[in-house]
């Protein structure tokens, strides 16, 4: 398609941490590494919808109940940024991305 | 013992209207004479002030005239329970901390959690109202309609433990039937970010409120878990609406965290984000420690522990543990939360979990704030590691991580001993008076209140919240599940004017939450749901709408008061440090000072008030039937 990104990898890097871990296979401590395919038009959005799809608790935690944008409880970071800074949801992967699912701190 | 005054009254006569969910009465105590006695307060006040923070404001506004200074006797020292206190919600033993501070010299309310509140309301009083200043050292009795200012000379430089260990063993009760919260070495020697702790292991901490305790003379407030009946008005929908908090907080992807560990994951989540303080925000790195040390299930391993649950609470969040090695093994502490962790911790330098858990309970015991005790003794570190600060000023080296070195700051700071007099004053005062390079590296914000224990630096909503709040903290809180009041469930955490619209919008549900008498924990719930309860608590129909408008009324009383201290918008901002550039981390490429003055026009238009008064705008006020605040802020017309 004309304009689209072209992945320079095709791989990117999911990292699931602490207590996210326990929606994907984990005990809720460390944190859990897939390697994920990055595929031609891919944006965040995409590989985490093809990624959670594979983890139903995991899907439910981190989508909205519609499933149309995040929930508010799990951030999102790309290359260790806070989705939104650099990345969007919809900003095409270049690949070789680091993708944190890190669960949300409330409190003091 | 005999009491030194007692001027108890019969309980007064009860309100006429039904007092669901409410004791009904006030409980009002003159130090200064030892004279208490009682008022009721009417079903419109109870429903336009609910407890808490609500009812604090508006007696410090009526009460505390711009004269009267946080250390002079007609200041109020208000702690107030809500209308969930000692009903079947989880965590409902709350209390708020209602004053003048003694570190902004402006409001103050600060909450904390415990049995106190419970017990207050099953005494039959939902908030004392304190003034005057004893002549000596003296407790406040509390049991049902027995209420005595009484002699507490033996009390004199206890610690809070000791403080409520000794009460136990007088009164011969202990664990939820007796609830006492005190002042340490730190309130009596009027540090000015003493603060006061209760049922081992909770805090009003903010702003200087156990200096205030202190200046009155008040050594602790002892509550024998009275016998009075607290009915719901809907009592079987109270408790279908307290299940389904638990059951958000125990299976929300957010709050089950909170459930199963408390705050304990903030240290390795906030340490990703670069919003963990470390040795004096110097830098954002955690260097060669090892962060899986730090997950929430490690810092429990290697500690026996147990549950040291508040009033009716059923979260795995609060614990006592036992130091398992080291100089102090044997010693029962309270688990340190995410702020004992960061302030009595990475603040400092200080990275071995024994010796921060003990140090966290030692500040508590001291009655000392662990927010402004690590901003304060992390500064004094890195000004010495830089020369700005000599040996002789201090008295001792204290290098980065030394848990000896920063126990004796904290004994020479709750005593008010050498240097220790002049950190007393907090880091903002200390800093100012060194002067050169060292005023440069202090953490505060230029009204005097101490930051929450975070890198705001990569947290900008918390320091835009703390820099323009009236409470001498933050009165926005997290964002939490801020799209029920409209705001977005997300924003790019860096962009200015995301950051302080969200601010805006949020604002005035943490006043909501403090005026309920519960926990902001197991609070962290929808506000419908708090709404709920409520309604089944009192039989009014209150919403969501409702809370959001009595927050916003609250903030509204408290920012009145504070431009009424001569507090305006001319120190709405960080210090040098606060508000500086982090120099690595994930935040590095984010200097919020580039952005401040918008945030705040920003701001400023969210809130609806004036951009260059600070004042709440006319139609603000009135459209939340704030009339009489509004003659006071711009006259008759």
């Amino acid at each position: 398609m004309p304009g689209e990104v072209q992945p320079k990898a095709s791989r990117a890097t999911i990292e699931v941490t602490t207590w996210v871990t326990k929606h994907a296979g984990g005990d809720g401590t460390g944190s859990r590494i897939f390697d994920e395919e990055i595929r031609r038009g891919d944006t965040p959005r995409t590989v985490l919808r093809r990624f959670t799809a594979r983890f139903p608790e995991l899907d439910a935690a981190l989508w909205s109940p519609d499933h149309s944008e995040l929930g508010s409880h799990i951030e999102v970071l790309i290359n260790d940024a806070v989705l939104g800074v650099t990345y969007d949801l919809d900003t095409p992967l270049i690949g070789g991305e680091r993708i944190t699912l890190l669960g949300q701190f409330m409190g003091g | 013992m005999s009491p030194t005054a007692t001027a108890t009254r019969a309980a007064a006569k009860p309100a006429a209207a039904p007092t669901f969910a409410y004791a009904g009465k006030l409980l009002r105590v003159n130090l200064s004479t030892g004279k208490c006695w009682t008022e009721t307060w009417s079903e419109k006040d109870r429903r336009d002030y609910l407890g808490g923070v609500g009812l604090g404001a508006k007696i410090l506004y009526d009460e505390v005239g711009p004269r009267v200074q946080w250390d002079h006797p007609d200041n109020r020292l208000i702690m107030a329970t809500g209308p969930l206190a000692g009903l079947p919600v989880w965590g409902t033993g709350g209390l708020t901390v209602i004053t003048r501070g003694a570190l902004t010299g402006g409001a103050t309310s600060t909450q904390a959690n415990g049995f106190f509140g419970a017990a207050l309301k099953y005494s039959g009083y939902d908030a004392i109202v304190m003034q005057g200043q004893a002549r000596k050292l003296s407790y406040l009795y509390i049991n049902d309609d027995v209420v005595e200012v009484r002699d507490a000379a033996h009390l004199a430089g206890k610690d809070t433990w000791e403080t409520q260990q000794a009460l136990e063993a007088e009164h011969g009760l202990s664990g939820h039937r007796l609830s006492v919260y005190a002042i340490g070495p730190a309130g009596e020697n009027l540090v000015r970010f003493a603060a006061i702790h209760g049922d081992y292991g909770h805090v009003a901490s903010k702003n200087g409120c156990g200096a205030v305790m202190g200046k009155k003379k008040l050594k602790a407030v002892c509550i024998v878990r009275g016998t009075k009946a607290l009915a719901a008005h809907d009592a079987r929908g109270l408790i279908q609406v307290a299940d389904d908090i638990a059951h958000d907080l125990k299976t929300d992807p957010s709050t089950a965290t909170l459930y199963n560990y408390g705050t304990l994951p903030g240290v390795v989540n906030l340490s990703k984000l670069g919003v963990l303080p470390i040795k004096n925000y110097t830098t954002n790195l955690s260097g060669d420690v090892d962060m899986k040390e730090w997950e929430a299930p490690k810092l429990r391993e290697g500690f026996d522990h147990r549950g040291h649950q508040c009033n009716a609470c059923g979260m795995r969040h609060c614990h006592i543990q036992v130091i398992p090695r080291g100089p102090h093994a044997g010693e029962r502490v309270d688990e340190p939360e995410y702020e004992g962790w960061s302030g009595a911790g990475w603040t400092i330098g200080l990275t071995d979990k024994v010796p921060v858990s003990w140090l966290n309970t030692r500040i508590d015991r001291a009655c000392v704030d662990v927010n402004e005790f690590g901003w304060v003794c992390g500064w004094v570190m890195e000004c010495m590691e830089k020369g700005y600060l000599t040996e002789k000023q201090v008295g001792f080296k204290l290098t980065w991580g030394d848990v000896e070195g920063a126990y004796k700051l904290l004994q020479m700071i709750s005593h008010r001993q050498g240097f220790g007099d002049i950190l007393a004053e907090g880091v903002k005062r200390a800093s100012e008076k060194i002067g050169g390079k060292a005023a440069e590296c202090a953490i505060y914000t230029m009204k005097g209140a101490s930051p929450r224990g975070h890198d705001h630096r990569g947290r900008w909503e918390e320091m835009l919240d703390t820099c323009t709040s009236s409470n001498g903290t933050m009165e926005s809180a997290n964002p939490t599940f801020q799209t029920e009041v409209g705001a977005p469930g997300r924003i790019n955490p860096f962009d200015g004017e995301q950051v302080a619209k969200l601010v805006g919008m949020i604002r005035g549900r943490r006043h909501f939450e403090d005026s309920l008498g519960g926990c902001s924990f197991t609070f962290r719930t929808r506000i419908a749901n708090l709404a709920s309860a409520l309604s089944a608590a009192t039989g009014w129909d209150y919403r969501l709408k409702d809370a959001v408008r009595f927050g916003n009324r609250t903030a509204a009383i408290l920012r009145a008061f504070n431009l009424r201290c001569g507090i305006g918008t001319e120190v709405e901002y960080p210090s040098a440090r606060y508000g500086s550039q982090p120099v690595d981390g994930p935040a590095k490429e984010h200097d919020v000072r580039k952005q401040w003055d918008r945030m705040l026009d920003v701001w400023y238009e969210t809130v609806n008030y004036d951009r260059k008064t600070g004042k709440p705008k006319r139609e603000l006020l009135r459209s939340l039937d704030l009339g009489w605040l509004e003659k006071d802020l711009y006259g008759k017309k």
